[in-house]
């Protein structure tokens, strides 16, 4: 097989726009920490996306139809890491996601427990033996994805938790199901919401309630939508310039380099700076569309498509957060927030897209 | 089911998702645009508000200098010292320091520190205002703990010089009294502004000055300081001397209103605030604020009408009867029977009948008119806080005897402000000036309101010559206390029974008065003396008022070098008729019921009976009275060079041209030296150089 591939047939486009993105998050980061103890984190940063590089170069080498091959032992590594973070993980603000490995890297299992559940759909989805998905298949797979969401959810962290359900659902969407189902799905779902409601902690009920109205609490759990609008707000048509952004140099704008950089991002580089980093996003998607359709079989193609699903979820999720349209999750801007981690789950997601391009004239 | 169908289902399906995100995308565009776009302004304005503080910068207050530039009151910088308890490395140590360097408990220093760094607080102030030497100790420790901030303080130098004018602030600076409170928009200046970036955690980061404040004017008073300085020595120690319960002594320039001297006893120091147990008088702008029953000194505005509206003329003789005069419901009596006397000796001897007579024959709606006119029954407009206008009531509420009692200066309350401003009139030549405090604000000079003639001039001049002879009669009852030594002088005394609301009784004690001008045919000061609660014979206007008038009068012209009109030898006052005049400076005031008498004005002086028709005085200069000052006798025979020393310019030539004797003029004013001495022998050709000086 090795001589189908060669370095030409790499989505080069693909690459090169990650490494765009990848750029702003760098250069966001290190206007948004400096004079702080992350001031280095721009640094870090670079190391963990040359890594993740790497990564995504070796993920891409190794055929996807091997890898699914071996899902149940990566399913059950992936549910026993889920397990050993709550076991011995490392807790932070009252909740338990990293695993302190040697070295002072924190590994969170969640983001690489994504890929697993990529393969593990795909694979699901292409073994099937009806044209459209049926209820028992339907359960199986449900229940598959929904240990790892549990053990997740767990941590506590629920946001990440809920990253899983893209990937199933538009698994389940491009096999086709009855409307019925999604009809009685959505029955379940809104008979469920009012019932977790009662199981969410606090921290995540106040976040629920500041979304609704962010003004009930402006100093309490309002207080990070609250900042982050006004940044966004600030940052105008044309933004304030690179560590000239207000909101986030005099820290007015609360972790400006994970989960609301795209905030402080809004604030330095203006609505243009927005949009060209909308769309960088929007040809890094259409880039994975179409390697789903080039895709040699079903296998690839669900692939493709569950990393479409899970990058667009986060996207919609935290720029949505950052401007207000939604509750404040922990979920980070893929390729942009800092934190080893999501670089490299995501940099592995986009290899496993590069994996099935390479693949795509085998047949 | 066949593929083309599973193919439409997969196009349905890839539609409805890509509607989905579509609006789900736009959804979110849309809010980044309506954000970043259309609510920019706001969000800024936001931002701004909770990254931004504004500091108010103080303004510098303005100086207060008297004429001459002599700083009343001044704005100094001062140190505040604080510490940030949590930064402090040992808090025994720090109270020990701070404590031993600022005179402060150590242990309660100790204690609030500790309590600070238990509760977590940040910020104690340590001491405010602290002294130069203080600040000094404090600043050369090598700890940097210590955090200082500047304060403005005012300060008097002065200390309680013209207290009343300055008044004095609150801890602030706002004004709180005299022209501090009256000009405070002017002195205080208006703050500005900085704008200082701060972090999330309230660390400033940056600031910029956005409007600069802007330093107050600094005014300059009318107040001469050596004047002032007079005039408070003086009413001090007339207060103490008559044992009364306070004085205000007003020196005013009559021609342009100015206020060269505003003093009342008790006084304070403006440099303190007003404290438990301080005599609340202390504060009060008497001289400008309390008003009270003038008296006889207000037979001068009844004659001044009298010469305006009637036919009535200094020499025209007025029965005064047997010193008894029943009106309606009460009998005023003077101090003895006058009577038929001139006008004159109405004012000289301070005749009430004479004055009620004198004002039934100008009337009431004239009487009422003229009071008006002199400014009584309203504020003078001195830009000084609580003024007060006076009482004058209205005529329509004007009782049966309320014409006789206005015109011996009851049923009418007035301020020592507008007594000195009603003598201007008489001294300026018939103008009502605008009393004037503020001579310059900032650079620009304080316009000066032109003056409003209110009676003839012939009237003034007439009401001058005959308030001299008050001084200078030998019946007058200003005689032997308010001659000034080289000056002419006139003035009008008055000492008004207090009326005790309480028992609404006239009391026994008086408001003892005098208001006069010298010199008198160009007055360049008007002084008003008033001294509330004077008892006995002493406590009467000429000999408890009139002194300090002498001595305040005396002074101020020196100070304002005013060339001397009469010779400085003055005779002795004849001691007989000081003692005649004491025997006879009794009031005799009956009390008839509750409305009480009325005043008499008791330091009105008895002309012998014989001295009835005691002759016109002299008119003209009343240096004449005293011409008769005789030079010492010559030892030589023939005939010598004359004494010109203590002459004024135009007695020295006026003897010159009569004698022949060639005199060359040096100088102006009074002469001091000559040459030849006087007694050398005359020899032909002789001139006399003559050297005067002020």
């Amino acid at each position: 097989m090795g001589k189908y591939l060669s370095l030409r047939d790499f989505d080069w486009p693909m690459f090169l726009i990650t490494l765009a993105i990848c750029s702003l998050g760098v250069l966001q980061i290190y206007s948004a920490t400096g004079g702080t103890v992350w001031q280095d984190s721009w640094w870090k940063q670079i190391m963990y996306i040359a890594a993740g590089v790497i990564l995504m170069w070796v993920v891409s080498m190794i055929d996807y139809h091997s890898l699914m091959a071996q899902l149940l032992p990566m399913y059950v590594a992936a549910v026993v890491g889920l397990i050993a973070v709550l076991v011995i993980g490392k807790t932070v603000f009252n909740s338990t996601r990293w695993i302190q490995l040697p070295g002072g890297l924190k590994l969170q299992v969640s983001e690489f427990a994504k890929l697993v559940i990529i393969l593990l759909v795909a694979r699901f989805m292409t073994e099937l033996r009806s044209e459209v998905l049926e209820l028992p298949d339907l359960l199986k797979i449900a229940g598959l994805v929904v240990v790892p969401m549990l053990l997740i959810a767990k941590e506590p962290d629920l946001g990440t938790s809920l990253t899983y359900l893209p990937i199933l659902a538009c698994g389940v969407f491009l096999a086709g199901m009855r409307w019925q189902y999604w009809a009685a799905i959505a029955v379940l779902v809104l008979l469920i919401v009012p019932l977790s409601y009662s199981v969410l902690k606090p921290y995540q009920r106040d976040r629920l309630v500041s979304f609704l109205d962010p003004d009930v609490d402006p100093k309490g759990s309002g207080y990070q939508v609250r900042q982050s609008k006004i940044a966004v707000g600030d940052g105008g048509m044309w933004g304030r310039g690179v560590t000239k952004g207000t909101q986030t140099q005099l820290r007015f704008l609360p972790v400006a380099h994970t989960d609301f950089i795209f905030s402080a991002f809004s604030e330095e580089h203006g609505f243009v700076g927005v949009i060209v980093a909308l769309a960088l996003y929007f040809v890094l998607l259409m880039q994975i569309v179409q390697n789903a359709q080039t895709a040699p079989d079903r296998a690839g193609m669900y692939i493709c498509m569950g990393v479409a699903a899970l990058l667009l979820f986060h996207i919609l999720v935290n720029v949505g957060m950052v401007v207000g349209r939604m509750p404040v999750t922990g979920i980070p801007l893929p390729l942009m927030s800092y934190g080893g981690s999501s670089i490299w789950s995501t940099f592995l997601m986009l290899g496993l897209v590069n994996n099935v391009r390479l693949r795509r004239f085998v047949n | 089911m066949d593929a083309a169908v599973a193919r439409s289902n997969a196009v349905r399906r890839v539609n409805f998702l890509v509607a989905v995100l579509l609006v789900w995308s736009t959804a979110i565009v849309y809010k980044l645009v309506s954000i970043q776009v259309f609510q920019h302004q706001k969000y800024l304005a936001s931002a701004r508000k909770q990254q931004e503080i504004r500091i108010d910068l103080p303004a510098i207050r303005g100086s207060i200098f008297d004429r001459n530039g002599h700083p009343l009151a001044l704005s100094v910088s001062v140190d505040s010292v604080s510490i940030n308890p949590l930064n402090v490395p040992n808090a025994s140590v720090a109270a020990e320091l701070l404590a031993q360097n600022l005179n402060l408990d150590q242990r309660d220093l100790y204690e609030k520190i500790k309590w600070c760094r238990t509760n977590k607080r940040g910020f104690l102030v340590i001491k405010h205002k602290l002294t130069y030497m203080e600040s000094e100790r404090l600043r050369s420790l090598p700890v940097n703990w210590i955090d200082f901030t500047t304060e403005s303080q005012r300060h008097y130098p002065g200390g309680q010089i013209a207290a009343h004018v300055i008044g004095g602030v609150y801890k602030k600076e706002q004004g709180a009294a005299g022209i501090e409170k009256g000009m405070d928009a002017v002195l205080r200046g208006t703050g500005g502004t900085v704008r200082m970036l701060t972090d999330v955690k309230r660390h400033g980061i940056d600031s910029r000055v956005e409007t600069p404040s802007q330093p107050g004017n600094s005014l300059q008073l009318t107040i001469d300081e050596r004047i002032q300085f007079v005039a408070e020595r003086e009413i001090q120690a007339a207060v103490a001397k008559h044992h009364c319960r306070s004085g205000s002594v007003v020196v005013m320039n009559p021609y342009n209103g100015e206020i060269l001297a505003l003093a009342n006893y008790p006084t304070y120091d403006p440099n303190t605030q007003p404290k438990q147990g301080d005599n609340p008088m202390s504060r009060f702008d008497l001289g400008v604020s309390v008003p009270f029953e003038p008296g006889s000194i207000f037979k001068v505005m009844t004659l001044s009408a009298a010469l305006e509206t009637t036919k009535l003329k200094p020499s025209t003789m007025i029965a005064t009867g047997n010193g008894a005069l029943a009106l309606p419901g009460r009998v005023v009596h003077d101090t003895r029977a006058h009577g038929t006397i001139s006008m004159e000796e109405v004012l000289v001897e301070s005749s009430n009948i004479g004055a009620i007579k004198i004002g039934a024959e100008v009337g009431r709606e004239k009487m009422f008119e003229y009071v008006r006119r002199f400014g009584f029954g309203q504020r003078s407009g001195i830009p000084l806080p609580a003024e007060s206008g006076g009482l004058l009531r209205k005529l329509d509420h004007w009782g049966t005897t309320s014409l006789a009692s206005i015109s011996m200066g009851q049923e009418i309350s007035t301020t020592s402000i507008q007594l000195a401003r009603a003598c201007a009139v008489i001294a300026n030549g018939g103008l009502l000036v605008k009393p004037k405090l503020v001579l310059k604000r900032g650079d620009t000079p304080e316009p000066t309101e032109q003056p409003v003639r209110i009676i003839r001039p012939e009237t003034a001049i007439t009401m001058r010559r005959m308030m001299e002879n008050v001084v200078v009669s030998p019946h007058g009852t200003g005689h032997q206390y308010c001659r000034l030594a080289g000056y002419t002088s006139g003035g009008k005394t008055g000492s008004a029974q207090i009326f005790d609301t309480k028992t609404r009784h006239y009391t026994h004690s008086y408001n003892a008065s005098f208001m006069g001008f010298a010199p008198v045919t160009n007055p360049a000061v008007i002084v008003m003396v008033t001294l509330n609660g004077t008892t006995g014979v002493a406590g009467f206007g000429g000999p408890s008022a009139g002194p300090v008038f002498n001595a305040v009068a005396t002074e101020a012209l020196r100070i304002l070098d005013v060339p001397k009109d009469l010779p400085e030898n003055l005779p002795a006052p004849d001691d007989t008729q000081i003692a005649a005049n004491n025997a006879n400076d009794l009031p005799i005031a009956g009390l008839d019921g509750d409305r009480s008498i009325l005043e008499e004005d008791p330091t009105a002086n008895p002309a012998n009976l014989a001295a009835a028709a005691w002759p016109q005085d002299p008119q003209g200069p009343a240096g004449n009275l005293v011409a008769g000052a005789p030079p010492s006798p010559p030892a030589y025979e023939g005939p010598v060079v004359p004494d010109f020393r203590g002459k004024t310019v135009r007695e020295v030539v006026q003897e010159s041209s009569e004698s022949g004797l060639p005199v060359l003029v040096a100088g102006t004013g009074i002469a001091q030296a000559q040459s030849p001495q006087p007694g050398t022998p005359l020899t032909t050709g002789t001139r006399v150089r003559v050297q005067f000086r002020r």
